[in-house]
């Protein structure tokens, strides 16, 4: 904790430090010896370290699209991440060469950069074998930060590329990036909607579901190796599981009752799955225990109750009730017991609790719907989320600080990140199916 | 160019981090990450295939456990293919955000349970719908709602209640695609559907 606190103060130094360099431009620099060519990005660095990724040095093997894809990629992962802004750069710096290197730095210094990423390739037949050097481009003698070795078998080479980028967000803040995760979420037109699993960034979607009928409420367990979901497959609102990386392994049904059986949400530890269920007269929560099928129900009113989502201590469940009126969101004991109004004035659905504990967003509709986050205390709620169309349906990032959503403001659904301090939002998904209802997976295994 | 105050201002500040990060954290090493075992692995899981369907660049964690026991019984339900539309019942239509009957559906609802006890040998199937404003759970527990209103009135009016099914489609299957207000009100309904016992 103390090692994370120091890590923020450092990047909030940082960003002083950058604003004032901007105040006396550095020349845009081209490396004369190496065949490196670079230049300063557009776009707002007052809050940004600077990293230069180069293309990748191949050291064994003759993919040249490799070594290009890693950079590309670690550079959009760094970017996103929200505390980099990424010198632009082509080439790839010569092997075994200090000089070159040194040479290298110091003309991506001069153009502002802090840090650089060095890395190293070897392609050796369906193995993928890294090397990501991390340098501080503010010490003279451009310090080594840090060395670590990966491996990957060749067809994972974006993967690779992503927990390189995880790795370097680690140096820098004390946490791993979450680039090495997937998103899950359905695709599709009322009536004909499956369920996609793609990495963070978009790329890779596939289908995870393909039964002609209507998929929801995707939601990846805790170990990422199950996504839950809401399925018309057998005619009527029943909940399953999938298991996205075995594919042999057939759609396990979690609860079929008579009316509806929805809005799964997974407690912290894996053990429990919160849902919805109507078996009883109306929609209710309750737990079911994964190891024995054993249920219990925690909610008992005549209205609505729906939207469980479990506190990351898995003491607590929010969920949206409608006893009021309208629906709001409440929270409770794990047990039922409890029972609180946390929002008021207004029509709130779709609570997620961070995983940092602190806050929970949710979407208000008031004409349009956004994004707002309130603690779960019960502070004055903050608006995430405004124009653009409707905003809604968020999922976390296992960060606690990045989230994704799902907005028409192009026109069509479309999911979006933005990270909780609301800053620039970033499309993930183009294309003309649309793409709704996001769960971000946990940090892969 | 930086300054060397700047530098210096910069270098002391990466070196703060570095020094933090060394303290706090495992020395980075050249291990490799690229396939750790699960945490956990209870019993031999059937073995994981990367997922072709998702993307042959993905990642494929290991097996997860064996599947925990099924929840509840898949209870008896005739499927919802088996129903089939009839001009004699006509929907009725709710609110936004409402799920009581309103009173200028009364009529209709008569009618509708009139004809159903004259026509005993069916079964119906009351399908509750939303529109596309709210959220897809809240709406599907909203359709829910609005089905099981409709069928207690009609068990009111003398539909004995073993005949009913009810089913909610959330907000997932409009009549009408339209983002206007009597589009909206148009999908705001209770459909209905029979089949021969």
């Amino acid at each position: 904790m103390v090692r994370r606190l120091a890590a923020a103060a450092l990047l909030f130094a940082l960003a002083a430090v950058t604003s004032l360099a901007l105040w006396a431009p550095p020349p845009a620099a081209r490396a004369q010896a190496v065949d490196v060519y670079i230049n300063v990005t557009g776009g707002d660095k007052s809050k940004k370290i600077n990293i230069a990724v180069p293309d990748f040095t191949l050291i064994a093997g003759t993919d040249q699209a490799v070594p290009k894809l890693l950079a590309s990629v670690i550079g959009n992962d760094l970017t996103l991440s929200g505390f980099f802004s990424v010198v632009a750069a082509t080439g790839s710096i010569p092997a075994n060469n200090p000089a070159a290197l040194a040479q290298t730095w110091t003309a991506f210094a001069a153009a502002g950069a802090h840090a650089g990423v060095h890395g190293l390739l070897a392609i050796r037949g369906d193995r993928l074998e890294a090397e990501m050097r991390l340098y501080d481009l503010t010490t003279p003698e451009h310090r080594l930060i840090a060395s670590r070795k990966f491996e990957s078998p060749a067809p994972q080479s974006r993967r690779l590329a992503h927990k390189i980028s995880d790795e370097i967000v680690l140096q820098f803040t004390g946490e791993p990036g979450v680039a090495d995760t997937k998103l899950a979420y359905v695709v599709g037109p009322p009536g004909s909607k499956e369920i996609v699993v793609a990495d963070y960034d978009g790329a890779g979607a596939g289908n995870v579901t393909r039964n002609a009928s209507i998929n929801l409420s995707p939601s990846w367990s805790p170990d990422a190796r199950s996504i839950a979901f809401t399925s018309f497959m057998n005619g009527y609102p029943d909940l399953f599981r999938l298991f996205p990386f075995e594919r042999q392994r057939p759609v396990q049904t979690l609860a079929s009752f008579v009316g509806i059986n929805s809005s799964p949400g997974w407690s912290p530890d894996g053990r429990y799955l919160a849902l919805t269920l109507s078996k009883d007269g109306n929609p209710e929560i309750y737990v079911l225990t994964l190891a024995t099928g054993v249920l219990q129900r925690l909610t008992r009113h005549a209205g609505i109750d729906t939207e469980p989502t479990w506190s990351p201590s898995g003491q607590q469940i929010a969920f949206v009730s409608d006893r009021a009126g309208q629906p709001r969101i409440y929270v409770m004991d794990k047990d039922g017991s409890n029972v609180r109004q946390l929002t008021s004035g207004g029509f709130h659905t779709q609570p997620r609790w961070s995983p940092k504990g602190d806050p929970i967003v949710y979407t208000q509709r008031s004409g349009t719907h956004d994004l707002w986050a309130i603690s779960p205390g019960g502070s004055s709620p903050r608006q995430l989320t405004s124009g653009g169309g409707d905003n809604q349906s968020a999922t976390w990032a296992p960060d606690g600080r990045h989230l994704a959503f799902q907005s028409n403001r192009t026109g069509r659904w479309q999911l979006f990140f933005m990270t909780v301090e609301g800053q620039t939002t970033t499309q993930v998904t183009q294309g003309g199916n649309e793409a709704t209802s996001p769960s971000w997976s946990p940090r892969l295994p | 160019m930086l300054t060397r105050a700047l530098y210096a201002t910069l270098s002391s500040l990466l070196l703060t981090g570095l020094i933090i990060s060394g303290c706090a954290k495992k020395p980075a090493t050249t291990a490799s990450t690229s396939a750790p075992a699960p945490a956990v692995a209870p019993a031999p899981a059937p073995r994981a295939t990367p997922p072709a369907a998702a993307a042959p660049s993905t990642a494929a964690p290991a097996p997860a456990p064996a599947p925990a026991p099924l929840a509840g019984p898949a209870a008896a339900r005739p499927s919802p293919k088996e129903f089939a539309a009839v001009d004699a019942l006509k929907d009725v239509h709710f609110e936004f955000d409402k799920y009581d009957i309103r009173p200028e559906d009364v009529k209709t609802l008569d009618a509708n349970a009139s004809w159903l006890k004259s026509n005993a040998e069916n079964l119906v199937l009351i399908e509750g719908h939303c529109d596309e404003r709210g959220t897809n759970e809240y709406n599907l527990a909203l359709g829910e709602r609005r089905a099981k209103a409709t069928m207690n009135y009609l068990v009111s009016q003398g539909v004995q209640a073993n005949r009913i099914t009810i089913i909610s489609y959330g907000e997932e299957r409009p009549v009408c695609n339209e983002k206007t207000d009597s589009c909206w009100a148009k999908n705001r309904r209770a459909h209905f559907l029979v089949k021969p016992r």
